[in-house]
């Protein structure tokens, strides 16, 4: 019965007209596309449970959460005096809301129709659900530039890419899940406008930058690649009505939308980085008025007036762009960008932004991981986009380039890298196979002056069927290579670790949550708790108490004076945290079951920040380093280090503890030493809470003594 | 919390006095004999009394007034009284009402009658058993300990049984957790031995006599207090329950002084005697799917085991639980309807525990059921085994919901494992409402579907676009000279079939007349070819060139059939022809046909794409 269903469904299909099939197949491989992408994030969730990952999710979903609650308003006004003690923040104007929003409103809409899902499940949920979006929308971006085969496979390459997987697994609740989605619908409009030269596509491309602004900081990439798009078609002379009425749509449209985002506010018309687009925009009007001065002007009026319009402008724009940088109007370079084109800046002259490992430059092999055979396809997709050179083709050359540089700066860019590498990829495939696929079986090719060209190759056919197999073979050993990185590399919520035991079962440490839960339920609800700024989103959103500093790194200064705190000597310590109200303090400590990246081994920046500001210029790198100028916290290391705060923290009564057979008690399993100060008392901290694992250690800040008890 | 416990026991006070007139205290009855049993072992205290009553008096007694003092109302979570019957098998409960008496309307002792079902007649005895069970009521001393100290706790009492009447003579035994006593007041006779300390006996003690007695001793026992509870219990009629418990939970145990050492926590034994670092807690035995979790996500350290009569589930909150910390952790289970869900026709009972096993010696503040029946539920009454405070109904909206779900809401404070008891809910529910979400769940696809089909088949733009319209046009021809020609073919095949059948039994007339209808099919079907093929000149000159060729073909086929046909009428059936020369004549025929016919479904397959 079932074999004749399918041999009924068979003959039906293939009694489908050809445009029917082909919609079936584009439909059908497009949906599974979708719902792969969807389904390979899902690991974490499988092997976990539903929970947000890392660090600035827990941030992201905090927020989420009281936008639920309060409402836009409240949230759009919103003073945090949870965190930056005594600072604050300002989140309505200091976030990206877009992320929030969406969220919301998913929720919201459920909720409508009674599907009372949890605000936590839309969160870790939001960014596969997404990837799915992308994953439709990279199909419709290709098809635009090259045909909808380049399209399904571009689409296909795109739902498994680690590239993109490593930022949108469920759970991983960040800005970069929806905005890589918001990127190429705008791509995808700007295409669409540049095609049509229509306001409408041109505005849709405006309304899409809007929601990409509104969603993620990344949106300078964009604001900078349409305009040198533009620039690069006026230099090959192909820019035309259909490009000034598509670019200056959406120029204007799209920049007033983009000042409307408080966090953005009046930098697309102040700061540098927005200075090309406003160039171009300018540049777009003269070159339109030169066209149409010349063809109502003879050729030597119109030099006159060329040239002195070319000065003119020239001048008064350089005064003009001096005058406003000067006196302060015009943003400078900020920090961020610098190191974007220069890799060594930031290292040089911000340890702050050093200091984060993704802003860190990309490594050659993490190119080939994140990306496998799309490495080398990339350059055979420029090729062809090269061979059969368009406005749209210029466009997708232009990202890829672009792109493929400022993902070798900073790795966490990859992210921007990934969309264009699959587009290009799937280009090149989609390419290739067309030519190849019709040489497999020569007899089907019904043209006949094609065929006797043809026929002065031999072995046509077996050659084609090899290079078939060749391309077959590489897609699925890209497949199997992108779900072995999903599963291994990126699936995991790095707030729960896992090892495995000598038996082969599975162990947990959950030590982070046991330590945020306890702050939560046993400390006063307006405790303040001093620790590095890595852990401080995750404080506040689970533990729900005051904070110093947290990831959103926005005063060096502060940041600098917890560093100090930390590197500092007990007595000096506590005068910091005195001046800074702490009641708790919270180190991480990975010597007893050997978790490497904790607060010792991130120690030499804490020194950094710390000696960075006038504050804590007393505190010197070198201080820190044995005599031989080497880290070490065994007895060779420097009392200095053996003395500070951070040190007697970590190693509180250590020194009894046995961690590994065959060690002597104190036996550090991170950096492989014996501890070189073991016996001390700590004066003025009270160990409050150490984790099963003693992973994370909290530290209750004693009272000042009551005066002539000493 | 304690003002509406209060407002509540001055309710029933007034309730009492109001119904009914005071009770008396008969000077004719006596307690003969009381056996006092006050168990400390855990940290609640559990006060068990037995007594012989005799009537002294001439006329019979009707009902005895048991007592609790003073300082033991407030604590107290549950009274029970049994009737024990030794000469006629066992033990009876017995029903305690709540009443005053005359004397004692001022003082805040709390009298109970429990009504005699014969009445004690002169020199009779009858005995009964008095069981209270106090919450909250040992006090840690000291307050506050470190974690190396163990936990000691001090009980206030008195050395007599507080009864209303005079007791001859008494005993009590006090149980203790452990060998260790700090002190204990000593009103002789008095004796310690191992974990228990007897006093007594003492003869002739007065009605309403009081002398302190304070033990102070140790105790390691778990204090854990659920300060609240939220239970949730979601009725399906698809067969399934879902129970969900929200616990907080805190160690009402002496409180941790100074700094929590993981070291010595991990290391030595002596450490952290009176902490907690996990409980049982009993799930029904048909209970399924149970999780875990709090606010921050699933919690790891659990483990399940089950029992032939019951679920064990091994809880292990995040972190140890020392004095004075808290915790909060939701757990939930489904279990099957059949097991609590009774019906008939449209009737249904629900009977399902009010509170369940969360730790052993539990002890609960305050707690809220929610119960969640079924849409469309009517006429919703409560039986409660006792008392249980019904706060007004509220809606829960959940999937496929549309007017919202009754919710029964039950509060209660001070509860203790006795009170883990069922009770009743009946209501009715009319069967056909069952086929409501499937329903809507239908409607919902049917008109997402319609919708696509509009938005499909309609055209919504304003221009026309003469190119695809052309196209689609041409496709509906060719579509249907498809259709002509599938039918055509099926003709021929007849005509084959009528042409086999011929040769082998050879029956002419029977040939004939089949044949008359295949013909006309063909003619029709060519016919209809022809005229869309005239139509598609004008469209697609191509497309209708290959259906020219088409008609060829089929020109072609149909002479080689009529050559056959005239082969087998004139020679073959008559016998005209041998059987080699025949098949000479045949075979070529035969090979031509499926020749063209091949060729046929080439012209047609390119007329597919």
């Amino acid at each position: 019965m079932g074999i004749m269903g399918i041999l009924r469904l068979n003959t039906h299909l293939l009694r489908l007209t050809r445009d029917k099939q082909e919609t079936f197949l584009t439909l059908s491989i497009l949906s599974l596309a979708a719902v792969l992408s969807f389904a390979t994030r899902l690991f974490s969730v499988l092997r976990y449970e539903s929970v947000i990952h890392e660090f600035d999710p827990y941030f992201n979903y905090r927020t989420t959460k009281f936008l639920t609650e309060e409402g836009f308003y409240n949230f759009h006004n919103w003073f945090d005096d949870r965190a930056w003690y005594p600072l604050g923040r300002i989140i309505g104007g200091t976030i990206y809301p877009g992320l929030m929003v969406t969220s919301a409103a998913l929720f919201r809409l459920m909720w409508l129709v009674n599907i009372t899902i949890d605000i936590r499940n839309v969160c870790v949920f939001l960014a596969p659900f997404f990837s799915s979006l992308t994953t439709v929308v990279t199909y419709c971006l290709t098809k635009e530039l090259w045909d909808s085969g380049a399209g399904l496979v571009a689409a296909v390459m795109i739902s498994i890419v680690p590239g993109y997987i490593s930022r949108s697994v469920a759970g991983s609740y960040d800005n970069e899940g929806i905005a890589i989605f918001c990127m190429l619908l705008t791509y995808y409009m700007w295409i669409k406008a540049v095609k049509t030269g229509t306001i409408y596509w041109s505005t849709m491309a405006a309304l899409s930058y809007f929601y990409m602004v509104s969603s993620w900081g990344g949106y300078v990439f964009l604001i900078n690649l349409i305009p040198l798009h533009v620039l690069v078609l006026m230099f090959t002379g192909r820019f035309s009505h259909r490009i000034y009425s598509a670019y200056s749509t959406l120029y204007c449209v799209g920049t007033l939308l983009s000042m409307q985002v408080s966090f953005v506010g009046f930098q697309p018309i102040q700061t540098s980085e927005h200075m090309l687009a406003l160039g171009v925009f300018g540049l777009c009007q003269i070159f339109s008025a030169v066209e149409y001065l010349k063809s109502k002007l003879n050729k030597e009026d119109f030099e006159v007036l060329f040239r002195a319009l070319i000065w003119a402008i020239a001048g008064i724009t350089t005064v003009f762009a001096a005058v406003l940088t000067m006196s302060g109007k015009i943003a400078p370079w900020t920090g961020r960008f610098y190191s974007l084109l220069d890799p060594s800046y930031a290292k040089n002259n911000i340890p702050i932004i050093a200091s984060v490992s993704e802003h860190q430059p990309t490594s050659w092999s993490s190119f080939y991981f994140d990306l496998q055979i799309m490495v080398f396809l990339f350059p055979t997709g420029l090729y062809f986009c090269f061979s059969k050179l368009t406005d749209s083709n210029i466009f997708i050359i232009l990202y890829g380039v672009t792109s493929i540089y400022f993902a070798g700066v900073m790795v966490r860019l990859m992210l921007v890298l990934a969309p264009v590498m699959c587009i290009l990829s799937g280009i090149a495939v989609s390419a290739m196979l067309t030519i190849y696929m019709k040489q497999v079986d020569p007899s089907k090719v019904a043209d006949k002056k094609s065929k006797k060209f043809d026929s002065h190759f031999t072995m046509k056919s077996e050659i084609a069927t090899a290079f078939v197999g060749m391309i077959t073979f590489l897609l699925i050993s890209y497949t199997f290579h992108c779900t072995w990185v999903t599963s291994e590399a990126y699936s995991s919520p790095s707030i729960v670790l896992s090892a495995r035991s000598q038996d082969g079962s599975r162990v947990l440490f959950d030590d982070f949550r046991e330590a945020y839960y306890w702050l939560k339920m046993n400390t006063p609800e307006d405790a303040k708790i001093m620790s590095w700024w890595d852990y401080g989103y995750q404080i506040t959103a689970m533990a729900n108490r005051t904070i110093l500093v947290d990831n959103n790194t926005w005063n060096n200064t502060h940041i600098s004076r917890v560093g100090q705190a930390m590197a500092s000597p007990e007595d000096k310590a506590y005068e910091i945290m005195k001046e800074l109200d702490v009641d708790y303090v919270l180190v991480i400590f990975g010597g007893v079951i050997g978790y490497s990246s904790d607060d010792i081994n991130k120690f030499l920046w804490m020194v950094r920040i710390g000696g960075s500001t006038e504050s804590g210029s007393h505190i010197k790198e070198t201080d820190y380093y044995s005599s031989s100028g080497e880290f070490r916290v065994d007895k060779e290391g420097s009392p200095t280090l053996l003395n500070c705060l951070m040190y007697k923290m970590c190693y509180y009564r250590f020194g009894q503890q046995f961690t590994e057979m065959g060690r002597p008690a104190g036996w550090d399993r991170v950096r492989g030493a014996e501890i070189g100060n073991k016996d001390f008392e700590l004066d003025v901290l009270e160990e409050a809470y150490t984790t099963d694992h003693w992973l994370v250690r909290i530290y209750k800040v004693k009272d000042l003594p009551n005066r002539g008890t000493r | 919390m304690t003002g509406l416990r209060v407002a509540l026991v001055a309710l029933v006070f007034l309730c009492g006095s109001s119904l009914a007139a005071p009770d008396v205290i008969s000077p004719s009855l006596r307690v003969k004999q009381a056996d006092r049993l006050v168990d400390l072992a855990s940290q609640l205290v559990k006060i068990n009394t037995q007594m012989v009553f005799e009537n002294t008096g001439a006329e019979a007694a009707r009902y005895v007034i048991l007592v609790v003092d003073e300082a033991h109302t407030a604590s107290m979570a549950y009274i029970n009284a049994i009737l024990v019957e030794p000469n006629k098998g066992g033990v009876k409960p017995m029903k305690l009402v709540e009443t005053t008496v005359k004397g004692q309307e001022r003082s805040g002792h709390r009298f109970y009658r429990v009504d005699l079902k014969t009445p004690l007649s002169t020199g009779k005895t009858v005995t009964i058993t008095l069981e209270t069970i106090h919450s909250h009521l040992l006090e840690p001393f000291p307050k506050e300990i470190s974690q190396k100290e163990k936990q000691l706790i001090k009980y206030t009492g008195s050395h007599y049984i507080f009864s209303p009447y005079l007791v001859v003579k008494q005993k009590t035994t006090v149980n203790l957790s452990a060998r260790n006593v700090e002190s204990y007041t000593k009103l002789k006779p008095v004796s310690q031995a191992d974990q228990s300390l007897n006093y007594g006996p003492y003869e002739n003690i007065p009605a309403f006599s009081h002398d302190a007695m304070v033990i102070h001793c140790e105790n390691n026992t778990p204090f854990l207090t659920v300060r609240n509870l939220q239970r949730a219990i979601e009725v399906s009629h698809w067969g399934n329950i879902a129970i969900e418990e929200t616990v907080d939970l805190e160690h009402t145990g002496a409180i941790l002084k100074g700094s929590f050492s993981r070291f010595e926590f991990q290391r030595e034994s002596g450490s952290g005697l009176s902490s907690v670092k996990s409980f049982k807690t009993i799930l029904p035995a048909s209970a399924t799917d149970a999780y875990y979790r709090d606010d921050i996500g699933n919690i790891s350290t659990s483990n399940m085991r089950v029992m032939s009569d019951a679920v064990e589930l091994n809880l292990r909150p995040r972190f140890p639980l020392f004095g004075g910390w808290k915790t909060h952790y939701v757990i939930g289970y489904n279990v099957p309807s059949y097991e609590y869900l009774y019906n008939s026709g449209d009737n249904y009972i629900l009977k399902i525990r009010f509170i369940d096993h969360i730790f052993d010696d539990m002890i609960v503040d305050d707690a809220v059921t929610r119960i969640i029946l079924p849409e469309g539920c009517t006429n919703i009454k409560l039986k409660a085994p006792y008392a249980i405070n019904r706060l007004p109904d509220t809606l829960h909206f959940t999937y496929l919901d549309t007017k919202g779900r009754p919710v029964v809401v039950l509060h209660k404070t001070n509860l203790i494992e006795h009170h883990i008891q069922d009770v009743e809910i009946s209501y009715t529910f009319p069967r056909l409402l069952m086929l409501q979400e499937p329903l809507l769940l239908i409607i919902a696809l049917f008109l997402l579907f319609v919708l696509v089909i509009i938005y499909v088949r309609l055209d919504f733009s304003i221009n026309k676009d003469e190119a695809s319209e052309n196209r689609l046009r041409i496709a509906g021809l060719v579509d249907k000279v498809l259709s002509h020609q599938l039918k055509r073919m099926t003709a021929y095949d007849a005509y084959d079939d009528q042409l086999n059948k011929l040769r082998q039994i050879k029956d002419l007339n029977s040939f004939n007349s089949s044949l008359k209808s295949v013909t006309s099919d063909l003619k029709a079907e060519t016919q209809a070819i022809a005229d869309h093929q005239t139509k598609l000149k004008s469209d697609g000159p191509e497309l209708a060139e290959k259906v020219s060729e088409l008609q060829k073909l089929d020109k072609a086929l149909k002479e080689v059939l009529a050559q056959q046909q005239a082969l087998y009428v004139e020679k073959l059936v008559p016998g005209k022809i041998n059987r080699t020369a025949f098949l000479e004549v045949d075979g070529p025929l035969v090979k031509k046909k499926s020749d063209i016919r091949e060729k046929i479904s080439v012209v047609v397959k390119s007329l597919q794409h």
